[in-house]
């Protein structure tokens, strides 16, 4: 299992053989910057050891962005895809992380501003494209509690995707990816000082609406 | 210091301190100030309120087949035909195929069924001719001329 949960592909005699055999031979930890060149140099290996390292953080930063895990991993694939097809024309102008989140997002507003969000709310027992049940949070809870977090954790979704995009993207990615303001500056093309208004503004949204869970 | 909530500069601390991110000495000098206004102190509180109940929002787990899909699609990417490999993937050159193609027929045509450049054309060739039939005509009225004189009767005084 990786840091992310997921098991180990059978191996097979293909692409994702190949990366993981090899991703299993590099040896000490390496910059994305430096990983990324390597990639750029046709070493696929060193391409599964940046998904390995991002693929968690892109997939749950876009499924709170469009609520929708299905539709969340569809937008990730697409993000690797465009960082792999990219490879040959990558210079390490900015960070890794600030152009893979620069593309998730451009992604993520597209799909939201497209109109294709006409979806129902899911539920937290709603099975996924795998067929497996998504995990609450593994603390034991009785039937009572249970009821009062998912209807609070409702809430919280609800208040977030009635952010305007810009907003949403902002807030996503200072309250979970733990950015500095000067990244998500970057992230969205836009000053630092419009990325604190942006925070403040959302913020004071999400007080409101959520006063009365707190 | 001024207050965050008067200075819409320094609006940005409440929301830092609410995510625990203010450096130390800007949390020292921010605890002073909240201490004595009520307004920041009801501002931090709902901002670290609102801060612990995003927490509540549980990550999600990738799917299994994440990689494999991924890296089926890339698969395929690979095994795309070597030219369109050559080619970038931003597409503008596409609507040019066409109109190359075209173009390419249209010198194929031209080269196969077009005039032949050897050959001289019947403007030219036409002086040739006419100096020939002049040449024909004037041979035979030579030959005409000539059995004509040769046809004449001899003349009488001749048969003395």
């Amino acid at each position: 299992m990786n840091p992310d949960g997921i098991r180990t592909q059978a191996p097979q005699p293909s692409w994702n053989t190949r990366v993981n055999n090899s991703v299993a031979s590099l040896a000490a930890p390496q910059g994305d910057a430096e990983l990324m060149l390597r990639v750029r140099g046709g070493d696929q290996a060193s391409f599964g050891l940046l998904l390995e390292r991002h693929r968690g953080s892109v997939i749950r930063f876009l499924d709170r962005m469009v609520q929708s895990q299905a539709v969340a991993e569809e937008l990730a694939q697409e993000v690797f895809l465009r960082v792999y097809k990219s490879r040959g024309t990558y210079e390490p102008a900015a960070k890794f992380t600030t152009w893979l989140f620069r593309i998730a997002t451009h992604l993520g507003l597209n799909w939201i501003r497209d109109g294709r969000n006409e979806k129902g709310q899911e539920s937290l027992d709603e099975t996924t494209a795998e067929g497996t049940i998504k995990q609450v949070p593994d603390r034991v809870r009785t039937v009572e509690q249970e009821l009062v977090y998912q209807a609070k954790l409702r809430e919280v979704r609800q208040a977030i995707e009635s952010l305007p995009a810009k907003q949403r993207a902002a807030v996503l990615m200072h309250k979970y990816e733990e950015m500095e303001y000067s990244e998500i500056a970057n992230v969205l093309r836009c000053s630092e000082s419009a990325v604190k208004s942006l925070l403040f503004r959302a913020y004071e949204h999400l007080r409101s609406r959520l006063a009365h869970l707190a | 210091m001024s207050c965050p909530v008067d200075d819409r500069e320094g609006a940005e601390r409440i929301v830092s301190y609410g995510a625990g991110r203010l450096a130390p000495d800007e949390e020292t000098e921010f605890e002073l100030h909240r201490r004595g206004c009520a307004r920041c102190r009801e501002l931090a509180a709902a901002q670290r309120a609102i801060w612990s109940t995003l927490d509540e929002w549980p990550d999600v787990t990738p799917s299994e087949s994440f990689d494999e899909i991924l890296y089926q699609r890339i698969a395929a990417i690979e095994q795309r035909a070597w030219w369109r490999r050559l080619l970038p993937d931003a597409g503008w050159w596409r609507p040019a195929v066409p109109v190359a193609v075209a173009c390419a027929a249209l010198v194929a045509a031209f080269l196969l069924k077009g005039p032949d450049l050897n050959l001289q054309s019947p403007v030219a060739a036409e002086p040739k001719l006419q100096i020939e039939q002049v040449e024909h005509a004037l041979d035979d009225m030579e030959m005409l001329k000539q059995l004509s004189i040769d046809s004449q009767p001899n003349h009488p005084s001749g048969q003395n």
